[in-house]
C-alpha cells in the first residue's frame, strides 16, 4: 500500500491571525502546532495595554494606534472593540494562507483521545479541491479512505480550488444569544468525522473562531464589517464576511469546505450582552438572506475586488432602506478594498509609503 | 415540531436478488420484526426464497407483477423493489439491499437503521440555509449563530438517504482502481441536502414518504446492459435526481447521512468484468447540464404534475442525445399511470 504523504507545513506561506483584547495565554497549549508559524496579533481595545506574547513565537502585533497610523483615514473601516478588527491582520499579511482563531479556543481531542492538529487539517482542506457542483454523499472525496460515489459525474471529479476551510467547535457551541439563553447547559460533544463542500448556491453561517482561507484566492472578500463601538450591531462580523465570501466564491468557481477540524471552545460569552449586540442583526438578517440569495454578479467581475465592489454597490442600493447602517457599511466595504489594494499591490509594483513591513 | 409517526405507517420493502435471505433477516430481526415487510423477488431469480419465520412478510414474485397488465416498466434486478413501492399501502417505506446488515456505531452499538430513518422523516429538513452543526433537530445540537430565525421551522423531510460501511457504493471504475478500499469512517451526522444542490441518491439504504413521493420513485433509467450489481445500474441515481428536482420545486426536504448499514463485498471482485461494456461512464456527464438547469413551472404544484412535466422535458432535451433517455421519459410517464391505477391508495 502506498505511504500516506505527510501534509506540508507551509510555515512560510501561512500566517496565523489572532484578535485579542485580554491576553494570549491560550497560545501555550497551541505551541507544538503554532510555533513554526508567523503570528499576526491584532490588539483590540486600549492600545496602551501591553499584551504579552509567550516566548518563542515569531509575531507582529498591531494595536489601534498602529492601525490608524498605517491606514490613516481608511482606518475607519476597521472595527473597534470587536473581534472584527482581526481582518486588519488579513490585510497586512504577506502570506498566501491565513488561519484565524479566537483566544478562547484550545486544542481539542479526537474520539481516540489524540490531540487534534487543527492547522494541519485546515491545510489539508485548503490544498485539496472542493466539490461545489454536485453533492458527494461520502463527503470530501479527497480524504483518505473516501472517494466519489456511484453516480458522481466524472467530468466534475477534478473539483474546484478550495478558498475557505471552516472548522467547528466542541464544548461551547457557536449559538446565538436566544439559543444560549434557552439552552445554557448545552455542549457540543458530537465529533462528526467529516469535511464537506458547501454546494454552490447555498449560504451558510461562517464562524470566525476556527477559520482558514487562501488569501490569494479570496482575501479581499474577508472583510468583517463595521461592528462594536459606535455601531448598532455586533456578532455578525464573520456572518457578513461569510455571506459575501460565499457569493463571490460561487461566482468565481471556488469552493468552501466545512467540518473538521474541531477546536475546543472554552468560553461562553455573556448571553445578555450578546443579545444586545445581536438584536438588530436578528431582524436585519431576515432581509440580508434574501438579498444574498438573489444577488447576481456580472460576468465582467472577474476578480475578488471587482466582485466585492459590485456587492458594495448593491448593498447600498438594496439594503440602505433596511437601515442607514448599510449605507455606512457599503462605504466601508469600498474603503476596505482601497486599503487592501494599497497594502497589497500587484506583484512587481512597489508598496505604498505606509507599508507596515517598512515601518516595523 | 416532530411528526407523530407510528410503526404501522411503515412498510419495509426488500428486493430479493439472492435466494437465501436467512442471514439477512436474522441479523435485522430485532429491528424488522415489528413491521410489515414486503419482499419482492427478482423476476430473473429462479430459486425459491428462503426467509426465516417470525416475520410479517408478504412475498411478491414475477407472477404477481402480472396484476399490472402489460407494462413497459422493467422490474428485473434491483428494479424489482419498485414493484414493492406500488403494492405497499403504507405512508412510508424503508428499503435496504439484501446484502446489507446492521452496522455498529463508533461506540460499538448496533445501529437501528429503521428507527434512524423514521427519525429523519419525522423531524424537519432545512434546505434553505446550511446549518454547520448539521441536523439542528438532533439531540445535543441546534441552529448555529447566524441561522435566520424565519427558516428554523424547516420543511417536511420526504426522503432519507442512508450510507454504507465496508463496501461503499462506488462506480465500477473506482471499485477496480481502489479494490482494497473499504469505508471505515462512521460520520455521526444527518444533514439536509440544500435546495438546488444535486446529489446521487443510492438505493441501497433509503426511506421515503410513499404517499407523497411515490409518483417520482420510479425505475426509469436503464443502461443498455443493466446488470445485477449495483455498479451496473443507475436507476436509483436517476430516480434520486428527479426526486430532488421535485422536492426542491415543492419545498420538501431530503436528508443524507445516518443511518449506516454494513454492506458485504461479495460483488467487489467482479467490477472489472462490468467495465467492458459499462455505459454508465458517460451517462452522468450527459445529464449533468440538464439537471443543473432544469426548472419546473410554478403551475406544477403536485408530485404528479412535476413528474409529468419533467418527463416531457427529459424527452425533449435528453431524448435526442441517447435513446436510454427517451425510454426513461416513457417509463416515467408509464409509472405515473401505474401509480394512479395501482399505487396511489394508502390504508
Amino acid at each position: 500500500m502506498a505511504a500516506v504523504p505527510s501534509t506540508p507545513l507551509l510555515k512560510d506561506e501561512l500566517d496565523i491571525v489572532i484578535p485579542t483584547i485580554r491576553n494570549l495565554d491560550f497560545l501555550e497549549m497551541w505551541r507544538p502546532f503554532f510555533q513554526p508559524y508567523h503570528l499576526i496579533i491584532v490588539q483590540d481595545g486600549d492600545p496602551s495595554k501591553i499584551i504579552r506574547v509567550p516566548e518563542g513565537f515569531d509575531y507582529e502585533l498591531y494595536n489601534r494606534n498602529d492601525i490608524n497610523r498605517i491606514l490613516g483615514p481608511k482606518a475607519s473601516c476597521i472595527s473597534f472593540k470587536d473581534s472584527a478588527c482581526r481582518c486588519f491582520g488579513y490585510m497586512v499579511s504577506k502570506k498566501k494562507y491565513i488561519y484565524t482563531i479566537d483566544d478562547d479556543c484550545f486544542v481539542a481531542k479526537d474520539p481516540s483521545g489524540k490531540d487534534i492538529n487543527a492547522l494541519e487539517q485546515h491545510i489539508k482542506n485548503l490544498l485539496s479541491p472542493s466539490t461545489p457542483y454536485f453533492f458527494n454523499t461520502l463527503y470530501d472525496p479527497y480524504r483518505d479512505g473516501a472517494d466519489f460515489v456511484r453516480g458522481y459525474p466524472f467530468s466534475l471529479r477534478e473539483g474546484a480550488p478550495t478558498a475557505v476551510s471552516h472548522g467547528l467547535w466542541l464544548n461551547i457551541p457557536d449559538y446565538d444569544a436566544p439559543t444560549q439563553l434557552v439552552k445554557p447547559l448545552e455542549r457540543n460533544s458530537r465529533y462528526v468525522d467529516a469535511v464537506l463542500t458547501i454546494p454552490k448556491g447555498t449560504l451558510f453561517p461562517m464562524c470566525g473562531m476556527n477559520l482558514a482561507f487562501d488569501r490569494e484566492l479570496i482575501g479581499p472578500a474577508m472583510y468583517f464589517g463595521l461592528m462594536g463601538d459606535g455601531q448598532p450591531i455586533g456578532r455578525y462580523d464573520d456572518m457578513w464576511a461569510g455571506w459575501c465570501t460565499k457569493v463571490i466564491t460561487d461566482h468565481l468557481g471556488l469552493g468552501v469546505k466545512t467540518g473538521l477540524p474541531y477546536i475546543w471552545h472554552s468560553k461562553a460569552s455573556n448571553p445578555f450582552v450578546n443579545l444586545k449586540k445581536e438584536y438588530n442583526g436578528i431582524f436585519w438578517q431576515e432581509e440580508l438572506i434574501p438579498f444574498f440569495q438573489s444577488v447576481a454578479l456580472p460576468k465582467e467581475a472577474t476578480t475578488v475586488q471587482k466582485c466585492y465592489l459590485e456587492l458594495a454597490k448593491q448593498v447600498a442600493a438594496k439594503l440602505g432602506k433596511v437601515d442607514c447602517y448599510f449605507n455606512k457599511l457599503a462605504d466601508s466595504m469600498v474603503t476596505w478594498i482601497e486599503a487592501w489594494d494599497e497594502l497589497n499591490p500587484p506583484k512587481g509594483v512597489v508598496a505604498a509609503e505606509n507599508d507596515p513591513a517598512k515601518s516595523k | 415540531m416532530s411528526l407523530e409517526i407510528q410503526d404501522s405507517e411503515f412498510d419495509i420493502v426488500i428486493a430479493a436478488l439472492q435466494p437465501n435471505l436467512t442471514t439477512f433477516f436474522e441479523a435485522w430481526r430485532p429491528f424488522f420484526s415489528r413491521f410489515h415487510i414486503i419482499v419482492v423477488k427478482d423476476p430473473d431469480l429462479a430459486e425459491e426464497l428462503q426467509i426465516p419465520t417470525g416475520f410479517d412478510v408478504k412475498v411478491y414474485t414475477k407472477s404477481d407483477m402480472g396484476v399490472l397488465g402489460a407494462t413497459s416498466i422493467d422490474f428485473s434486478g434491483h428494479s424489482c423493489r419498485y414493484f414493492g413501492y406500488l403494492v405497499s399501502r403504507k405512508k412510508y417505506v424503508i428499503s435496504i439491499d439484501d446484502n446489507c446488515l446492521p452496522a455498529k456505531d463508533n461506540g460499538g452499538l448496533i445501529v437501528d437503521a429503521v428507527s434512524q430513518h423514521m427519525s429523519n422523516l419525522k423531524t424537519p429538513a432545512t434546505p434553505f440555509f446550511f446549518n454547520t452543526l448539521y441536523d439542528p433537530f438532533r439531540k445535543g445540537a441546534d441552529f448555529v449563530r447566524g441561522y435566520p430565525f424565519s427558516l428554523r421551522e424547516g420543511v417536511e423531510c420526504m426522503l432519507s438517504c442512508g450510507l454504507w460501511l465496508h463496501n461503499a457504493d462506488y462506480d465500477p471504475m473506482t471499485h477496480v482502481v481502489k479494490r482494497n478500499q473499504r469505508n471505515t469512517t462512521y460520520v455521526d451526522a444527518v444533514m439536509t441536502v440544500p435546495i438546488g444542490a444535486i446529489m446521487p441518491v443510492s438505493g441501497i439504504n433509503v426511506a421515503f414518504n410513499r404517499e407523497v413521493l411515490g409518483p417520482v420513485m420510479f425505475p426509469a433509467l436503464r443502461l443498455r446492459k443493466d446488470g445485477k450489481h449495483r455498479w451496473d445500474t443507475l436507476e436509483d441515481i436517476w430516480n434520486g435526481l428527479c426526486a430532488k428536482v421535485v422536492c426542491d420545486r415543492l419545498g420538501y426536504g431530503v436528508k443524507t447521512g445516518l443511518p449506516y448499514v454494513i454492506r458485504s463485498d461479495a460483488e467487489a471482485g467482479k467490477a472489472l468484468e462490468s467495465l467492458k461494456e459499462w455505459e454508465g461512464v458517460k451517462v452522468m456527464d450527459d445529464v449533468l447540464p440538464f439537471f443543473q438547469s432544469v426548472k419546473l413551472s410554478t403551475t406544477a404544484t403536485t408530485v404528479e404534475d412535476c413528474v409529468k412535466e419533467l418527463a416531457s422535458i427529459v424527452k425533449e432535451k435528453l431524448g435526442p442525445q441517447n435513446a436510454i433517455f427517451a425510454k426513461a421519459a416513457d417509463a416515467m410517464e408509464e409509472w405515473a399511470k401505474l401509480w394512479e391505477s395501482h399505487g396511489a391508495q394508502s390504508s
